[in-house]
């Protein structure tokens, strides 16, 4: 991965045919661009009502936004211009089967027991064989079905009928299939004297018996103690990185900055990223292409005068693939981060903040 | 046709007539040695097929196994029981619906926020100045983003059922 541009004061270079124009906007002439169904001269942008200046002297639909008055080239813009970083780790384990999922699989499965051809033992195994004698052994334990994960349903006998687990049962449970296969997997016959198969006694481990390894629980120690500075929290939920700033009042936000120079928003979305979280993060930026925006609006004095300036946040997507955030050199005066989910951030987020990041989080 | 086949069979060249009395159980090297036992090929998988040693009773078993006796038919379900199965069915299909229209809903979501996120970002500037739009269309811009080195690997991450014993390397440095 290649180290972001964040020197400052460098300058860039500008390369021939970097800002480029599409033909469109080349052809396109504002006398010209009628619409087609006014035909009327449409303007995409702002402007004030005593500004409009026509060649042809319509009127014409003319769109005043809230947005700054026409200015001159030379009074300071009343929004500046921020870049934002939504930085996300995605979910590593798959999603959580409600209720309704579970029962549905467990039901399929005993159907399909319904409808496969019964399990022919002698096909698989040899008589006489400890392997054959370690399968009977286990057999005879749940009612003589080949299926492990199915609490002894039996097909193709005479309670084959009686498929359906009554409610409340647990058996229909992802947790009780791999409880049954584990303790499958354990020998329980091994070959002995003269060849016979023999029984492992209950307390003892066999010989050939391979190590079973156990599958971790899906919920973590981060995830019982709920450390939201961890990454390994809410496995099966997307977690956001959200920063502190100091100051009284302030809530918990998205890391953002100002730009610099003649940056662009994916330059400035890694630099802001690097100076507020540090280097030790396996990051990536998604495209170029900002995912969601946040104004703050400008705070003007009685005399309609600039107080001070409003800004335009454009956030960025970034995934994060290793690592940890460190704000212990960030130059943005953080205090704290979190790594936190869809939901936490709704209670935690400023309300007409959370109004306009809530469309770029995944549901999931 | 009999009468005539048994007329015509003085007329067969005698090669074709010495066939006729070649034994069944005669081997490759007698073939050789002999000219009236001689067989009619000597590819020997084509020559008559000889007694040969016990068949594979593995063959026999994997024949017995696909021709079992108790080959599934189509279920019989009481009335009840079919009723619960249609609405099974039902709800099953109710609710694959509903998942497939919040995923659609999330994406819309997520494409509406970038659109007016570019939006803004193409109004930003007013139209007339130098170098205006210049954000939005480097924005645009798609160099290099699939080629070599565009997206790292260790974004294929997958997701498992059960996480691993560290499931996240928090100790990682550049």
């Amino acid at each position: 991965m290649s180290s972001p541009q964040f020197s400052i004061g460098t300058k860039l270079n500008r390369q021939k045919g970097s800002t480029r124009v599409c033909s469109d906007c080349i052809s396109k002439s504002s006398t010209s661009s009628l619409h087609p169904y006014t035909n009327t001269t449409r303007r995409n942008y702002a402007v004030a009502t005593t500004a409009i200046k026509t060649t042809n002297g319509n009127a014409f639909d003319v769109k005043v936004r809230s947005a700054p008055p026409v200015t001159g080239t030379l009074e300071p813009s009343h929004y500046t211009t921020k870049a934002g970083i939504l930085l996300s780790r995605p979910p590593l384990l798959t999603r959580n089967l409600d209720p309704f999922e579970k029962a549905f699989f467990f039901y399929q499965k005993r159907l399909n027991e319904r409808l496969a051809i019964p399990f022919t033992r002698y096909f698989y195994f040899k008589k006489d064989t400890p392997a054959d004698a370690d399968w009977k052994l286990k057999a005879r334990e749940r009612n003589w079905a080949a299926a492990r994960d199915l609490g002894g349903y039996q097909a193709y006998g005479k309670e084959g009928w009686n498929d359906e687990v009554l409610v409340g049962d647990r058996t229909a449970e992802p947790g009780f299939a791999i409880k049954k296969l584990i303790e499958d997997s354990m020998v329980r016959a091994v070959e002995g004297k003269d060849g016979q198969a023999v029984e492992v006694k209950p307390g003892e481990v066999a010989e050939g018996q391979e190590e079973v390894v156990k599958p971790k629980d899906r919920k973590t120690k981060s995830d019982k103690k709920n450390r939201r500075e961890k990454l390994d929290r809410k496995l099966d939920r997307t977690l956001y990185l959200v920063v502190k700033r100091k100051g009284n009042g302030r809530g918990w936000e998205l890391p953002c900055g100002e730009l610099v120079g003649r940056e662009n928003l994916h330059q400035a979305a890694e630099r802001i990223l690097v100076q507020s979280a540090g280097l030790n993060m396996n990051t990536w930026i998604v495209g170029h292409v900002p995912i969601g925006h946040h104004i703050q609006k400008p705070h003007y004095n009685p005399d309609s005068s600039l107080l001070r300036q409003g800004s335009k946040t454009f956030f960025m997507k970034g995934r994060i693939m290793a690592g940890q955030a460190d704000l212990t050199a960030n130059q943005f005066g953080l205090t704290d981060f979190n790594w936190l989910t869809r939901e936490e951030i709704e209670e935690e987020f400023h309300p007409k903040l959370y109004k306009s990041v809530h469309n770029m989080l995944a549901e999931r | 046709m009999a009468l005539q086949h048994t007329s015509l069979h003085h007329l067969l060249t005698p090669l074709l007539s010495s066939f006729r009395n070649v034994p069944l159980a005669s081997t490759a090297f007698k073939m050789a040695t002999t000219t009236a036992k001689r067989s009619f090929s000597s590819t020997p998988s084509l020559s008559r097929r000889e007694k040969g040693p016990q068949k594979d009773q593995r063959i026999q078993l994997i024949r017995y196994h696909m021709q079992h006796p108790r080959t599934p038919r189509p279920l019989k379900l009481s009335r009840m029981r079919a009723l619960r199965h249609w609405t099974i069915h039902r709800a099953w299909m109710l609710a694959r619906r509903k998942r497939a229209e919040n995923e659609e809903n999330e994406l819309q979501r997520m494409y509406q926020s970038m659109h007016s996120a570019m939006e803004e970002l193409r109004n930003l500037d007013l139209p007339g100045k130098k170098d205006s739009g210049r954000l939005y269309r480097i924005a645009l811009e798609k160099k290099g983003i699939f080629g070599h080195g565009g997206v790292p690997i260790e974004y294929a991450r997958a997701q498992t059922d059960t996480p691993a014993k560290e499931p996240w390397n928090h100790g990682w440095t550049r």
